[in-house]
């Protein structure tokens, strides 16, 4: 409800007819004007309009009713931000590159879930200016030493040397000494991660 | 799996209807048992929004409060991101240190030179007397005088630990107190009498250890729960909403409702798969 300041015309007492009850400056909005309701103090001088007792608080009324889930809210629906990240919608190809994660590697007996956007969990961690580069695979489940070895292994045949990592069971992640993420995301995808 | 789960059911013949959900990857297969006893057991899909992909869904018993012997209601199947997650101590510890910490106010406080009383005027002159040289008697080096860096009152060490951390130390201590046979699930509270005697006996009976956390779903609980946790200091009654890491450690047992397993579940796999940035941004330091 929309509370309006207005004020009352001083001589207000002199309009005897209907014509004369009409506010000058805008509609009528319920309000009688009698004489009786005006007081009119000459004594102090107010600095502030709203506070002056030529001006009463009015209160205005609509009427309103009220719907539950009309058609029109899906209008406002699709402009509220969605609560969770939402699944990806299935197609054939994706023009951005991305590969969806495929049923069958569930069968394997290790597992990389992915992330919350839906992403590979294989990160580039770099320290020291730029001299330390490890990649890290997490979020790993299922047999993690098995997972090791074929990684290593995958690794010697591409790069036709021993690389270190480093398995963490606890944490569930392996560490991988050197950047290799593109050959890690490149075998998680061969497996259907 | 779930056939070999449906026979090991019968065989501990459960007397009391249950609503038991069990696991089968994609299918939507309903099949009802004829068991032993007169119950049926209805074998349904759990439906979850984020269904665990590898790890397969930890099942637990539904237990009651009715008599002093347990009884197993059913079963209930608990979500692996949430109940099933390696614990770790070091974030568990961050929690409980957190925890303490973010809320303490430290009162000590110390005068500084300026506080201390007096001390206003220079003891005596700079020069001539061959004493060393002062301004005033409360200064730092003066026997009681003014404490330089002391401690001010009203020190807040408040802090925000990062949401993910808090939801992290939540799952890890579901997942120790489930992986240690400390969390139980019940029906519902109900009791059959106040007496806080009763719920001793009871938690006696069961070997529940001798602090126990009751986590319900909603801020009202039955009468008799009330009366009898209000009598006993080492059992505890909180809704689902004041699930906390100091709280959960502190008791021995866990024991949490049915719906306020469902209901925990829901908000820590939503938190774990909306994107927190927004919420967290309050919390975030201007300059770190």
């Amino acid at each position: 409800m929309a509370t309006v300041w207005r004020s009352q015309c001083a001589f207000a007492r002199f309009f005897v007819g209907k014509t004369g009850r009409i506010l000058n400056n805008a509609a009528d909005l319920g309000i009688k004007l009698t004489p009786e309701s005006i007081s009119v103090s000459t004594t102090r001088s107010y600095s502030n309009y709203s506070h002056s007792p030529l001006v009463k608080k009015i209160k205005e009324q609509y009427d309103f009713e009220i719907e539950k889930n009309p058609p029109e809210w899906a209008y406002v629906e699709r402009l509220l931000p969605l609560e969770t990240i939402p699944p990806v919608q299935p197609k054939e190809t994706y023009p951005s590159g991305w590969i969806p994660p495929k049923e069958e590697a569930k069968d394997l007996p290790y597992f990389m879930p992915r992330t919350k956007n839906h992403e590979l969990p294989i990160y580039l961690i770099i320290t020291h200016k730029g001299q330390r580069k490890v990649s890290m695979l997490r979020k790993l489940e299922g047999d993690i030493w098995l997972m090791n070895d074929l990684i290593k292994e995958h690794l010697q045949t591409n790069f036709n040397r021993y690389i270190e990592t480093r398995v963490h069971e606890l944490g569930r992640f392996i560490e991988v000494k050197g950047d290799f993420v593109n050959s890690l995301r490149e075998w998680a995808y061969s497996k259907g991660f | 799996m779930s056939f070999s789960l449906i026979n090991a059911i019968r065989k501990l013949n459960i007397s009391t209807v249950s609503q038991i959900r069990l696991i089968s990857s994609g299918s939507t297969e309903v099949s009802s048992i004829n068991s032993h006893s007169n119950s049926d057991l209805n074998v349904s899909q759990k439906e979850w929004k984020f269904p665990p992909q590898f790890t397969k869904p930890r099942e637990v018993w539904i237990e009651n409060l009715d008599s002093i012997d347990e009884k197993k209601l059913g079963l209930f199947e608990l979500h692996p991101l949430v109940y099933a997650v390696l614990p770790r101590i070091d974030i568990i510890h961050r929690n409980v240190i957190w925890q303490r910490k973010f809320r303490w106010v430290s009162w000590a406080h110390t005068k500084t030179r300026a506080e201390v009383n007096g001390g206003g005027r220079k003891p005596w002159p700079q020069k001539g007397l061959g004493r060393a040289r002062h301004g005033s008697i409360r200064s730092p080096l003066w026997r009681g005088g003014g404490i330089v860096h002391g401690p001010r009152s009203g020190k807040t060490h408040f802090f925000m630990l990062p949401f993910h951390l808090r939801i992290h130390g939540l799952t890890s201590t579901l997942s120790a107190k489930f992986a240690q046979d400390d969390l139980h699930v019940v029906r519902n509270l109900e009791l059959p009498t106040e007496d806080p005697e009763y719920l001793a006996e009871l938690i006696e009976k069961r070997n529940w250890g001798p602090s126990v956390l009751i986590v319900d779903d909603n801020d009202y609980a039955p009468r008799n729960i009330t009366v009898a946790t209000e009598n006993l200091p080492h059992v505890n009654i909180i809704p689902f909403y004041g699930l906390n890491v100091y709280s959960m450690l502190k008791h021995d047992t866990l024991i949490i409702t049915q719906t306020a397993a469902e209901r925990i579940e829901e908000k820590i796999l939503q938190h774990l798969h909306s994107n927190t940035m927004p919420q967290q941004a309050k919390f975030k330091l201007n300059q770190v």
